[in-house]
């Protein structure tokens, strides 16, 4: 420390140790030029402890909850998707595929796994040419384009919060 | 009327969905909040907007608050970084306030306080206006430190520098503050002559 100003401060914020303490308090005693400087010093410090704060509007409360309201309401429902439904869907489909490799196993005719895959239940394939028709190819053509436009739809709105 | 809650309590209460309890921390912290913001926009319907952008942020940031440094302390270097990000999107001159036209500027402001001179010279007056013509870090150190309840290792944490630093700054700042203060006075003092 170097100024008598800087140490005075430094007594008056209470950061030294007990030793500089005890010396500048002897120096304010003592030392007319330490007494003065602290007096006003004392002074400043009394006058920036009584500065005001001010006072913001009278609704900043309100308009922040609203803000905050609005926000919590405009937020995307996928926010409030229970996680269990996704491990829910998530294990359909691994089951789902789980099954098919069983029976797309079982029902294979490679001579090296009809002979070393042995699998109790007689399961067949099922006949998929009477499932996919026209109208059912068109509604999967269908819903893939809706699909597709919902998660652009999702992207651009993303984009959009993200440059605002 | 303050809520009886500590900032910890009402906290735990607005990350259970209760809107009401962060109500409350607003109320309790928005005087102090926007004031930090006028320290850096200079008029109150930026400060506004700082202040209520920040009290946004933390409310979106709550659940991340992990209670290691008071509240007041984590919401205040959210004040400080917004305040820093709308001073860089409006290129704000953040240089001191000395020249001729931010003066008169600043007469400007205060509503033509050459006319209320009679009312309004108080020292707390001359204080803030001379608070007014820090530069921003300044001043909110200063805030920060009188009327924050800060302690120099917490408003190190808010300005993300070191406490020794902040000793440094702190110093600084008090020493240019009383030199505006004086000139201030003087310049007063003359044209009353």
């Amino acid at each position: 420390m170097n100024s008598i100003e800087e140490k005075l401060w430094n007594y008056l914020d209470g950061n030294c140790s007990p030793e500089e303490h005890e010396t500048i308090s002897r120096l304010i005693a003592t030392d007319e030029t330490y007494q003065r400087k602290y007096q006003e010093l004392l002074a400043f410090n009394q006058e920036l402890e009584n500065m005001e704060l001010d006072a913001p509007p009278m609704a900043f409360t309100y308009n922040v909850m609203e803000t905050i309201r609005t926000e919590e309401a405009s937020k995307p429902l996928k926010a409030g998707i229970d996680h269990r439904i996704i491990k829910a869907i998530a294990a359909f489909f691994i089951g789902t595929i789980a099954v098919l490799l069983v029976i797309a196993l079982a029902n294979s005719h490679t001579n090296d796994v009809h002979e070393t895959v042995q699998i109790p239940v007689k399961v067949q394939i099922p006949a998929l040419k009477n499932y996919i028709s026209g109208p059912v190819l068109k509604g999967f053509l269908f819903f893939d384009v809706v699909l597709a436009l919902f998660l652009f739809d999702g992207y651009l709105r993303k984009k959009h919060t993200l440059a605002s | 009327m303050q809520s009886k809650f500590s900032d910890i309590e009402l906290i735990e209460q607005t990350l259970q969905g209760n809107q009401a309890a962060y109500a409350d921390l607003v109320k309790r912290h928005q005087r102090f909040v926007f004031t930090l913001a006028m320290r850096f926009t200079k008029t109150r319907e930026d400060a506004e907007e700082v202040a209520q952008d920040s009290f946004i942020k933390a409310y979106r940031s709550l659940h991340n608050f992990q209670g290691q440094s008071k509240f007041s302390t984590w919401l205040y270097s959210i004040v400080y970084t917004t305040s820093m990000t709308f001073l860089r999107k409006h290129r704000l001159d953040t240089s001191s306030i000395d020249d001729e036209n931010n003066h008169l500027q600043l007469e400007n402001q205060s509503g033509g306080f050459k006319n209320d001179m009679a009312e309004n010279k108080s020292r707390s007056f001359y204080v803030n206006q001379a608070i007014e013509q820090l530069l921003p870090d300044d001043a909110m150190i200063i805030t920060l430190f009188y009327k924050g309840e800060q302690s120099l290792e917490e408003i190190a944490i808010t300005l993300g520098i070191e406490p020794n630093n902040v000793k440094v700054k702190l110093f600084r700042a008090r020493q240019r503050l009383k030199e505006k203060l004086e000139r201030n006075l003087k310049h007063e003092v003359s044209e009353l002559i």
